[in-house]
């Protein structure tokens, strides 16, 4: 379960899908799952809150397309890991990831699920989600405002409509 | 203030007793005792007469570097008594007893004291760890204690079927 | 000829579920529906703050205090500041006293708020948390307006506050608190008064005194069973003498009670809110304290009443930068051991009721 090999073996995919013509259905259906992700609940600590005031009445998910959080994972294709990740949560976080269905993405809300945040030296901490789970987008912040996981989000959207692009450089391209 | 000169009063005569220290500290009492003694000074305290200090406030592990000790911070919610009793425990056999008998609201913290620092409560209903895995090596809170590398630190760990 | 039997079901309520207190996990012993056993583990989010306490500086460990209970972090601050402050004996000046309590109350009733929105919840009442968060948003917009940050405010320093509220503040925080008694009002018709939430609540999960004496419990359960106890009045810190405000105290010992008891709370802090406002002096926010912070030796236990339970530092110095011991006694932590005797013998869904009741934050139970 390396990680890292498997993160290069998913790029390599979609490296393949660049070569080879997408169709009109395929850009429908890129279309739609972008539009409609369902987050699995992931919220661990702090970032947790702000997770939940994003789907608040203020900075609404719903307008979106991305209110409904499914409790379980077989139903949900993302996954918002929003919080501190520590080594005894970690291979329950790594069962959650394999009971969802493809095609699927993690999302690493907060430093903490980025590299371990504040805690990074602690004798408790992995320092970040990428060595549990491949992540897509990493979303900076402790606790990143909402309009960043917004803003997150639809640097998501923008990677599964465009399936070509695995690595965007700069924001957007 | 009289409750304190009252409270000063018994815990001396109850240091004489159980042959232990008294110190004062920014307005606080502080009793050190060994061990051994640690039921019958925590018994007595919570009996005292016109200041009991019955309710467990705090219980904490400490590390001095040649002795354990564990810190019990008491207080009252019907007075404003407060006391510190300090048991100094020995770092090659670290035992003492458990005071889930005195107040049931020890349990966890002693889990957590065992867990963090290795001292073993005698007559916990249940000393198990609380705050890490079962299957950790070494207790994080001692000194001399040192946080392993981030490569080991980032390798999942394997579940035991009983976790 | 088959022989019928019960066995006893084992139900794990792990760590990942759809009720919205963080990382907890029961393991539940079932006869059929009623619960026998409970048995709470923790530990998921153990970050060994303790630890990392012991390796930074005094100034520097206050943003970790934040995370501790992250829905009410300015009060977390408040409390690390005055513990380190007893330690060496510094004197505050008046308007930081004043800013400082201006914070924690109002820290006091974002998480009183955070409770009704998650307790709304946890019995499916989608409506009531989406009031409490839209009327919380404007607290996090004064933290915002002042600290940067809306929810981990690190705007105290030892020795005063950081940094000073901007002219908007004053006038954004008066329009709130006139607001405020109506937006209770509509908590108590949604939430409170409904007949769901008074069928589910009334009389389930019943904490005695002699519990409480026992279990070491404290915090509002305290007052929701008639114990008339807070840190504020029993050892007064900061200059919480100058106020005039009553303790709120419900004799149901029920998990309505606990419930009913933080609206009266919230009530109460408005009423230090607006006599703070009033009577807050103009002058500098910061003392004299060196560069670098270095308490004299000795110890130091201080507690203060955090809207979850007390939260108490214990802090052995030796005279150095940083610290030989950091105890961080969360009320959290110790308030979760009675959920094995109060849930005994009530249904499933009364237990996720009840521990919602206990307001137990997994910040500040892991550390």
């Amino acid at each position: 379960m390396d990680v890292a090999k498997e993160k290069e073996l998913r790029e390599a995919e979609l490296l393949v899908e660049k070569n080879v013509l997408i169709t009109n259905v395929d850009k429908l259906l890129n279309w739609a799952r972008g539009h409609s992700f369902w987050p699995v609940t992931f919220g661990l600590a702090c970032c947790a809150i702000e997770m939940m005031a994003t789907g608040g009445p203020r900075y609404d998910l719903a307008r979106f397309g991305w209110e409904v959080f499914r409790a379980s994972p077989r139903q949900a294709d993302v996954m918002i890991v929003a919080g501190t990740c520590t080594r005894k949560m970690a291979p329950l976080l790594r069962r959650v990831y394999d009971q969802m269905p493809e095609p699927k993405w993690v999302i690493a809300m907060g430093s903490c699920a980025n590299a371990g945040g504040p805690f990074a030296d602690s004798y408790s901490m992995i320092t970040g989600v990428d060595k549990v789970v491949p992540v897509d987008v990493y979303i900076p912040g402790c606790p990143p405002r909402p309009e960043s996981l917004i803003y997150g989000l639809m640097q998501l959207q923008y990677k599964v409509n465009n399936p070509g692009k695995v690595r965007l450089a700069k924001h957007g391209k | 203030m009289a409750n304190n000169e009252v409270l000063r009063k018994r815990v001396e005569t109850l240091a004489a007793r159980v042959n232990g220290e008294l110190e004062e500290s920014l307005g606080t009492l502080i009793l050190k005792v060994k061990a051994s003694h640690i039921t019958e000074t925590l018994t007595a305290a919570k009996n005292f007469e016109d200041t009991p200090c019955d309710f467990l406030h705090d219980l904490a592990g400490m590390d001095h570097n040649d002795h354990f000790e564990v810190v019990y911070q008491l207080c009252s919610l019907y007075g404003p008594q407060k006391l510190r009793v300090k048991a100094v425990v020995d770092r090659e056999n670290p035992v003492i007893d458990s005071a889930t008998s005195i107040w049931g609201g020890a349990n966890f913290l002693e889990r957590e004291a065992y867990d963090m620092f290795g001292i073993q409560f005698k007559g916990h209903p249940n000393l198990k760890r609380i705050y890490l895995w079962d299957d950790f090596v070494g207790f994080p809170m001692r000194k001399d204690y040192v946080t392993e590398s981030p490569e080991v630190r980032n390798t999942v760990r394997v579940r035991r079927e009983d976790d | 000829m088959s022989v019928e039997r019960t066995e006893e079901l084992l139900l794990n309520m792990g760590p990942q579920h759809p009720s919205m207190h963080g990382v907890f996990r029961m393991v539940v012993h079932l006869e059929g529906e009623v619960v026998t056993k409970l048995d709470p583990k923790i530990g998921y989010l153990h970050r060994g703050m303790e630890k990392l306490a012991e390796g930074r500086t005094y100034p520097q460990f206050i943003p970790y205090t934040d995370r501790l209970d992250y829905l009410a972090s300015p009060h977390n601050n408040f409390a690390y500041v005055l513990a380190v402050e007893k330690l060496m004996g510094v004197e505050i000046p008046e308007r930081a006293e004043y800013l400082r309590i201006i914070f924690a109350e109002l820290a006091r009733i974002a998480s009183h708020l955070v409770f009704i929105a998650s307790a709304a919840l946890d019995i499916a009442g989608w409506t009531g948390w989406g009031y409490a968060f839209r009327d919380r948003e404007r607290i996090l917009d004064l933290f915002e307006m002042t600290a940067g940050s809306r929810l981990t405010v690190n705007a105290m320093r030892i020795g005063g506050m950081s940094i000073e509220p901007p002219a908007e503040f004053w006038p954004a925080l008066k329009s709130f608190l006139d607001d405020l008694p109506e937006m209770l009002e509509e908590y108590y018709g949604i939430y409170f008064g409904n007949e769901i939430t008074m069928g589910r609540l009334k009389s389930v999960g019943i904490l005695t005194p002699q519990m409480i004496q026992d279990l070491s419990i404290t915090g509002p359960s305290l007052r929701a069973s008639g114990i008339k106890y807070d840190v504020r009045r029993a050892e007064p810190y900061s200059i919480y003498d100058r106020f005039d405000f009553d303790i709120p105290v419900l004799h149901g010992c029920d998990s309505y009670d606990r419930n009913l008891i933080r609206l009266e709370e919230i009530k109460e802090s408005a009423k230090i809110l607006r006599q703070a406002v009033r009577d807050i002096p103009e002058g500098p926010i910061m003392a004299k304290v060196p560069k670098l912070i270095k308490p004299p030796a000795g110890e130091v236990y201080h507690r203060v009443e955090n809207p979850k339970g007390e939260l108490g530092f214990y802090i052995v110095s030796d005279g150095s930068t940083k610290p030989v011991r950091m105890r961080i006694r969360s009320g959290s932590f110790i308030n979760l051991q009675v959920l094995d005797e109060i849930c005994r013998g009530w249904k499933i869904q009364d237990v996720i009721a009840i521990f919602a009741t206990l307001d137990a934050v997994l910040g500040e139970v892991d550390k």
